[in-house]
């Protein structure tokens, strides 16, 4: 019954994400959320270190109306870089954080989903679908953590 | 008595490039709802060409030249992101500014009441030495000027109640106490000027609204704010830089008037000019991107223009 309470972040995380560079195109970033089910994709430099966010709010907001143009100027800001509209220093996790308070995180936060970052790289992603088929696999299927290493 | 309406067909011939919202097409939806039988008593007139002491008023010679320099012979030049122009733009700049002169001296010598200039280019994002916003000449600008140095007038209002402030009309008149200037607008949206705390030599009154205002909040602003400075101002003409882009079909902006408030508007403007001015008008045309809803707004306001009195209640 309280099997999820042993979940960690790293047992529900999507690991080695697909991220982006800081110089990646939008026109680039919005052909990755045609064609992958994400909500926000991280941005990394060359070492993985993790540094920013950019979710498809941040995308829409860069196409918002503004004082810098009269009609915003969608070709030129679809040749913007990411770093550009990403959104810099981005809450992230540990991998070992329970999932729980992950999941506490998301609610708080509104967020939909979270980069997990180990030493400062980048190791993986957490959605709220992640954690529902946590919650799934916890309460229907009663199945142990993924994970070797944790108190049983 | 007769309502005036100056265009000229070298204001459809300004091209923007494909896909621009400030089109030729705006125009042609403009003009043909102004040809159908309700309007069948206009007078139809075409726009000549603004000269160039018309223009010095208040743009310097050298910015003027820089305009007609960049002129390309053919396909499109951008000036900045919003402002582009092609071969025809230059004659369609001079027959917009053209038009207001022309009008002004229609108005002021009597031979109509009213007039309104459907003209693009639009004008009142033209500072004295920027083009911007789709704009190349401060056309409204030109004509108070017109309408002071020309013809003698003391005190001629512009009212702006297009979505967007119009930094160029401003930045103009802001210094000479002989114009007012009265600006409704959307806050935080283009060109980002337009706070309440600028306010000239006070002859500048900037109203910006949140977006979401509508007809409530034009009545509220108007009773409050525009009518009591218009009045204390008393002015000897009024003209409107008419932008219908505050229309809630508007794809650029968030304000939500509809055509009966233009109608409205239209008719409190041309009260305050009847008791003061014998209801002389001068009304431009600046921004307004739904076409359907731009032609509409612009029928009710010319209909409102030509149902106006020409006398009021306090001579
Ligand atoms: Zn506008």
């Amino acid at each position: 019954m309280y099997e999820f309470l042993k979940y960690e972040v790293r047992d529900a995380m999507t690991a080695d994400p697909i991220a982006i560079g800081p110089n990646a195109r939008l026109r680039e970033v919005e052909e990755i959320f045609e064609n992958h089910d994400f909500n926000g994709v991280p941005v990394v430099d060359d070492q993985r270190r993790l540094l920013g966010i950019l979710t498809k709010f941040d995308l829409l907001k860069a196409f918002g109306l503004g004082v810098h143009a009269l009609a915003p100027h969608y070709d030129a800001i679809m040749e913007q870089p990411a770093a550009a509209v990403m959104t810099h220093d981005p809450v992230s996790v540990e991998p070992r954080l329970p999932l729980s308070r992950l999941l506490q995180k998301l609610v708080e936060m509104r967020t939909k989903s979270l980069p997990v970052v180990e030493n400062g790289r980048l190791v993986g992603i957490i959605a709220r679908q992640d954690v529902l088929k946590a919650l799934r696999r916890a309460t229907i299927q009663h199945e142990i953590p993924l994970h070797q290493d944790s108190p049983s | 008595m007769t309502t005036l309406l100056y265009t000229h067909p070298a204001c459809l011939e300004h091209d923007t490039s494909f896909g621009h919202p400030e089109c030729p097409a705006r125009l042609t939806a403009i003009l043909n709802a102004l040809r159908t039988a309700p309007f069948a008593a206009l007078e139809w007139r075409d726009a000549p060409q603004a000269t160039v002491e018309q223009l010095t008023r208040i743009h310097p010679r050298a910015y003027i030249e820089r305009i007609f320099a960049r002129v390309p012979r053919q396909g499109n030049f951008a000036l900045d992101g919003d402002t582009i122009l092609s071969p025809q733009s230059g004659e369609a700049a001079l027959r917009a500014a053209g038009a207001v002169c022309a009008a002004v001296d229609a108005i002021v010598q009597g031979e109509a009441s009213n007039a309104f200039c459907a003209i693009r280019p639009p004008g009142h994002h033209a500072e004295p030495n920027q083009a911007m916003g789709f704009c190349l000449f401060s056309n409204a600008a030109i004509g108070a000027a017109h309408a002071r140095v020309a013809h003698g007038l003391a005190r001629v209002a512009i009212i702006d109640f297009d979505v967007h402030h119009g930094n160029g009309t401003q930045a103009a008149v802001e210094r000479d106490p002989g114009y007012l200037y009265i600006s409704t607008h959307q806050a935080y949206i283009y060109p980002g000027t337009g706070r309440r705390g600028e306010r000239g030599i006070g002859n500048i009154v900037n109203i910006p609204l949140l977006a979401g205002s509508g007809s409530a909040d034009l009545r509220h602003v108007w009773r409050q704010e525009i009518e009591p400075a218009l009045r204390e101002f008393k002015p000897q003409l009024i003209l409107i830089s008419a932008g219908f882009d505050a229309h809630h079909m508007d794809p650029l902006a968030e304000l939500n008037f509809n055509e009966e408030d233009y109608a409205w508007l239209t008719r409190r403007i041309s009260a305050v000019a009847a008791d003061f001015c014998a209801g002389q008008v001068v009304s431009i045309l600046e921004g307004g991107y739904n076409l359907s809803a731009l032609a509409a707004s612009v029928a009710a306001h010319v209909k409102a223009l030509m149902e106006a009195p020409a006398r009021g209640h306090t001579p």
